[in-house]
C-alpha cells in the first residue's frame, strides 16, 4: 500500500527523484492502463486493447506489455526498453491526491493535489532530478509530472466515454487468440476485448458522426491498428526464449 | 350460411392473434416468448393480448428457478443486470439436502447444476461406490463435483468480470416472484409490442367446432383471437371451468398439501446469502429457505395427514428461530396433480391452471418456460395444423409431468426416517409409480445412465438421478460386472480433477453477497 503525502516545496524542497528507479514500477504488469490521449504513442509498440477492471468487471483500456500475469517484455537489464513509456509509468511516484481529505491546501473547487508515495524506492537525496529549484519553484520535471497526472485525469473522462459508445454501439468483441512460440508452447489469451471491424463497417452515418463529434475516432481506429504490434510482441518474447 | 362453409371458414383461420388470460409469471413469460419470436412489435408481427383481472393478486409461488431461466430472460431481450436489480434476485446453485436420510445433524447432500466430472465419458459413479466401500471417499457429490464446495464456501457462481449470463458455474436464480412479474409486465409492454387490458373476464363464446371465438370482458367488451392460453391460476378459467377437462390427482404419491411460508429478514447487510436452496427435512414435510438479496424466504411444506398445523407452526417456529413471533405466517394449500389434457382446442393452459407440484426441485416456473418455449416455437400458422400440434403439446407436457413426479417421489423412497409415519407411508410400494419402481430396479446393479432417459424432452438428467440416489445413500451392486471399475485411470483423473477445480474455484470466486453489490453497483458487461 502506497503511503501518500501532499507535496510541498519545505517539506520537498531537497528530494530526488531517480528516473530510473520510477520505471521499477512497470517491472512486473503485463497489462498497463493508458489513456486516449496518449494511443499514438503507444501504437507504435504496444498492441492496445481492452480488458476488464478485476474490482468493478467494466472495461478499461490498457497497453499489452506481456503475454501472462508478471511478465513485461519491455522490462529487460534493469530499465524500461520501450520507446513511449506510459503515462502511469512516467508519472510514478506520484499521484492526485483526493482534495477533501485535505481542505486547508485546496484553493479552488476542482482543484487536486499532488501526493508522493513517501515509501517509493525512486526518492532519493543524491543522484536523480529535484523537483523545486532554490527558490522554490517547480522545476522543468515537476512541471512534466503535472502535466502527465492532469493527462492521466482527464483522460478517465475520455476512456469513459469511448467506452461508453463502443458498448453503445455494440462495437467490442471478445478476443479468442492462441499464441504459439518457438518452443512450441502455446497460451491462450483470455479476457482481452477489442473493437469488432465489421461492425464498425457496418455503422450508419448518424453513428459515425457520433463517434466523430465525441472524439473518438481516431483512437479507435489507432487502437485497431495498433493490434499488429501483437507480432512485435511475440517477437519479444521468441527471443527471450531462444 | 351453412355449417358445413362455417366450419372450412374455421378451419383455415390464420394465427394472427393470441389471447392470453391472466397477468402472472406464467402469462407475461407466455406473452413475452411468443411476442419476442413473432415481432409483435412491428406491423406484420403476431398480435398478442393479455387480459388480466385487475382483482385477483398473484399466487407468487416459484422462487427458485433452473438454469433455464437465463435462455429464457436472454429470448426475451432482458438485462441481466436490470432483472437481478429489479427482482431482488440471487444466484443459485443447486439445492442442499439436510436431513433427508436419518434427520441427524451431520446428514446432508447436494443436488448441484454442474454434472459430475467426466460425466458421459465414463461410469465415475461405479468406482466412487468402490471408493467409499474402502471407506476412502467424501460423499458422492463432494468427490465428483466442484460446486458443492462453491456453496459450502457461500461463493457466487461467476465474478464481476464475467460476461452476462454466462457463468464459472452453472446456476439458476432465487427470485421475488411478486417484483419479477411486474418486471416482466414492464419490459413485455414497453418493448415487445404486446396489448395490455387490465379487466375481467365474465364470458366465454365458442363456434360450433368447439374452439373459443373470444372472451367476454366487464368494460372492454369481447375480446377475439384464434388462440387462447389460459394463465389464470389454480381458477383454471378456461382449461378448467370452461372445458370442464378433469384435473388429475397426485396426492396418493406426493402427501403435501400445505405450505406455511414466511418473509425473514437478515440480521445485517453483511449476512451472507446462500447460493443454493436449503431444503431440511422435517418430521412431515420439509423446509425450504431461499436467500434473495434483501430476505429469506423460508416455508415449510408438509401433509396434513401427518401434522396439525399447530404441529407445523411449532417446527417452522424453531427452524426460523427468535425471530418468527414478529412475522406474518401465509397458509398457502397445495394440490399437487394437473389437467388430464393441457390443450384442447384452440386453448392451452400454462402455469398453475395446467397444474402444479410441490416446490422441491423448483420444478413450477420451468415448466412454465418449457411450455411458452414450445407454443411460441410451434405456434400453428393455421387452425388446420393445430391439432396436430396439440396432440404433440399434450404428449409431451403428460410425460414432462410424469417424469417430475417420478423424480420428486425418488427423495421420500430412499430416506431412513421413522419419525413419523410420514416417512414410511411415502416408502409403501403402493405409493411408488411404477416407472420410478422399475428404474430403481435397473439401479440396482447399474448407475443412472442417459439410455435410461432418451426423450428429447427430458426435465432431469441422469446426473440428477445420479445426485439423489447416491446423495442418500443407495448402492448399486457392481459384483457381477467388476469390468466397470477396470479403466481406473479415468477415476483417478476425474477424482484429481475435481480437487484441482475446487481450489481453483475456491480462491478466484467472490462470495454470493459480494457479488451481487458488485452487480448493484457496476452491472455486468454483455460481452
Amino acid at each position: 500500500m502506497a503511503n501518500l503525502v501532499a507535496v510541498d516545496n519545505k517539506n520537498h524542497l531537497k528530494i530526488k527523484i531517480d528516473p530510473n528507479k520510477r520505471e521499477l514500477h512497470g517491472k512486473g504488469l503485463h497489462l498497463i492502463p493508458v489513456v486516449l490521449s496518449e494511443f499514438s504513442n503507444l501504437a507504435i509498440q504496444y498492441p492496445i486493447v481492452l480488458t476488464k477492471d478485476a474490482e468493478t468487471g467494466q472495461f478499461v483500456f490498457a497497453a499489452m506489455l506481456g503475454f501472462e500475469a508478471g511478465e513485461n517484455l519491455f522490462w529487460q537489464e534493469e530499465q524500461w526498453q520501450g520507446l513511449y513509456l506510459p503515462l502511469q509509468i512516467r508519472r510514478q511516484p506520484f499521484f492526485v491526491g483526493n482534495p477533501d481529505s485535505s481542505t486547508q491546501q485546496r484553493a479552488n473547487e476542482g482543484d487536486y493535489i499532488v501526493c508522493i508515495d513517501s515509501d517509493s524506492s525512486a526518492i532519493t537525496s543524491k543522484d536523480g532530478v529535484a523537483l523545486f529549484d532554490e527558490k522554490g519553484l517547480d522545476t522543468e520535471y515537476f512541471q512534466d509530472v503535472k502535466s502527465c497526472l492532469a493527462a492521466l485525469l482527464k483522460g478517465e473522462t475520455d476512456n469513459k466515454i469511448c467506452i461508453e459508445h463502443l458498448q453503445d454501439m455494440d462495437l467490442l468483441q471478445s478476443m479468442s487468440l492462441e499464441v504459439t512460440f518457438v518452443n512450441q508452447q502455446s497460451t491462450r489469451l483470455n479476457g482481452l476485448y477489442t473493437v469488432d471491424q465489421e461492425k464498425m463497417a457496418k455503422l450508419t452515418d448518424e453513428q459515425i458522426l457520433i463517434l466523430h463529434k465525441a472524439g473518438v475516432l481516431p483512437a479507435i481506429y489507432t487502437l485497431s491498428t495498433s493490434l499488429g504490434q501483437i507480432h512485435a510482441l511475440i517477437d519479444l518474447k521468441n527471443k527471450r526464449l531462444v | 350460411m351453412n355449417d358445413a362453409n362455417e366450419n372450412r371458414r374455421e378451419n383455415n383461420k390464420l394465427t394472427k392473434t393470441v389471447v392470453i388470460v391472466g397477468g402472472g409469471i406464467a402469462g407475461w413469460l407466455t406473452a413475452g416468448r411468443l411476442a419476442a419470436k413473432h415481432k409483435s412489435n412491428t406491423a406484420d408481427g403476431l398480435k398478442v393480448i393479455l387480459v388480466e383481472s385487475p382483482n385477483i393478486p398473484a399466487v407468487g409461488v416459484g422462487e427458485g428457478t433452473w438454469p433455464t431461466m437465463r435462455s429464457t430472460l436472454i429470448a426475451l431481450g432482458i438485462s441481466e443486470t436490470d432483472f437481478i436489480r429489479e427482482c431482488d434476485a440471487s444466484f443459485k446453485q443447486g439445492a442442499k439436502f439436510a436431513k433427508w436420510v436419518d434427520g441427524s445433524e451431520k446428514d446432508f447432500y447436494y443436488h448441484p447444476l454442474v454434472l459430475p466430472q467426466g460425466f458421459g465419458k465414463g461410469d465415475l459413479a461405479a468406482h466412487w461406490l468402490a471408493k467409499q466401500a474402502n471407506q476412502d471417499a467424501q460423499s458422492f457429490s463432494a468427490e465428483v463435483c466442484f460446486q458443492e464446495a462453491v456453496c459450502e464456501h457461500g461463493l457466487a457462481p461467476k465474478t464481476i468480470r464475467t460476461a452476462e449470463f454466462a457463468d464459472v458455474a452453472n446456476y439458476a436464480y432465487h427470485l421475488d416472484s411478486g417484483k419479477f412479474a411486474v418486471f416482466l409486465q414492464k419490459h413485455c409492454t414497453e418493448n415487445l409490442g404486446i396489448t395490455h387490458v387490465l379487466d375481467d373476464v365474465v364470458a366465454v363464446n365458442s363456434v360450433n367446432n368447439g374452439d373459443i371465438a373470444s372472451v367476454t370482458t366487464k368494460s372492454n367488451g369481447d375480446i377475439a383471437g384464434e388462440l387462447f392460453v389460459d394463465c389464470s391460476g389454480f381458477s383454471s378459467l378456461l382449461l378448467g371451468k370452461h372445458y370442464q377437462v378433469p384435473f388429475k390427482s397426485c396426492s396418493d404419491i406426493l402427501f403435501i398439501d400445505t405450505a406455511l411460508a414466511v418473509q425473514v429478514p437478515y440480521e445485517n447487510e453483511h449476512s451472507s446469502i446462500a447460493s443454493h436452496t436449503i431444503s431440511t427435512g422435517q418430521e412431515a414435510g420439509w423446509i425450504w429457505d431461499i436467500g434473495l438479496q434483501h430476505r429469506r424466504g423460508v416455508g415449510y411444506v408438509y401433509s396434513s395427514q401427518h401434522s396439525s398445523e399447530e404441529q407445523a407452526r411449532k417446527v417452522l417456529a424453531e427452524y426460523v428461530g427468535d425471530s418468527f413471533d414478529s412475522l406474518t405466517v401465509r397458509k398457502i394449500p397445495i394440490v399437487s396433480g394437473h389437467r388430464e389434457k393441457l390443450w384442447q382446442n384452440n386453448c392451452v393452459a400454462i402455469g398453475l391452471s395446467a397444474g402444479f407440484l410441490e416446490p422441491l426441485e423448483a420444478s413450477a416456473l420451468v415448466m412454465v418456460e418449457l411450455a411458452a418455449q414450445m407454443v411460441s416455437e410451434q405456434l400453428p400458422q393455421s387452425r388446420d395444423v393445430m391439432d396436430i400440434v396439440a396432440k404433440r403439446f399434450n404428449e409431451i407436457a403428460l410425460y414432462r409431468w410424469e417424469k417430475i413426479i417420478d423424480f420428486l417421489k425418488l427423495h421420500y423412497i430412499l430416506s431412513k426416517r421413522n419419525d413419523n409415519k410420514f416417512w414410511s407411508d411415502n416408502r409403501d410400494p403402493k405409493s411408488i409409480p411404477q416407472s420410478l419402481q422399475d428404474l430403481m430396479q435397473l439401479w440396482q446393479y447399474r448407475s443412472p445412465m442417459d439410455i435410461d432417459f432418451t426423450s428429447n424432452n427430458e426435465v432431469f438428467p441422469a446426473a440428477s438421478y445420479q445426485y439423489v440416489l447416491y446423495g442418500m445413500g443407495f448402492e448399486s451392486d457392481y459384483s457381477h460386472s467388476p469390468y466397470a471399475l477396470d479403466d481406473t485411470d479415468f477415476a483417478e483423473r476425474q477424482f484429481a480433477q475435481n480437487k484441482k477445480m475446487i481450489d481453483k474455484a475456491v480462491s478466484t470466486l467472490p462470495t454470493n453477497r459480494e457479488l451481487l453489490n458488485k452487480v448493484n453497483e457496476f452491472g455486468f458487461n454483455r460481452i
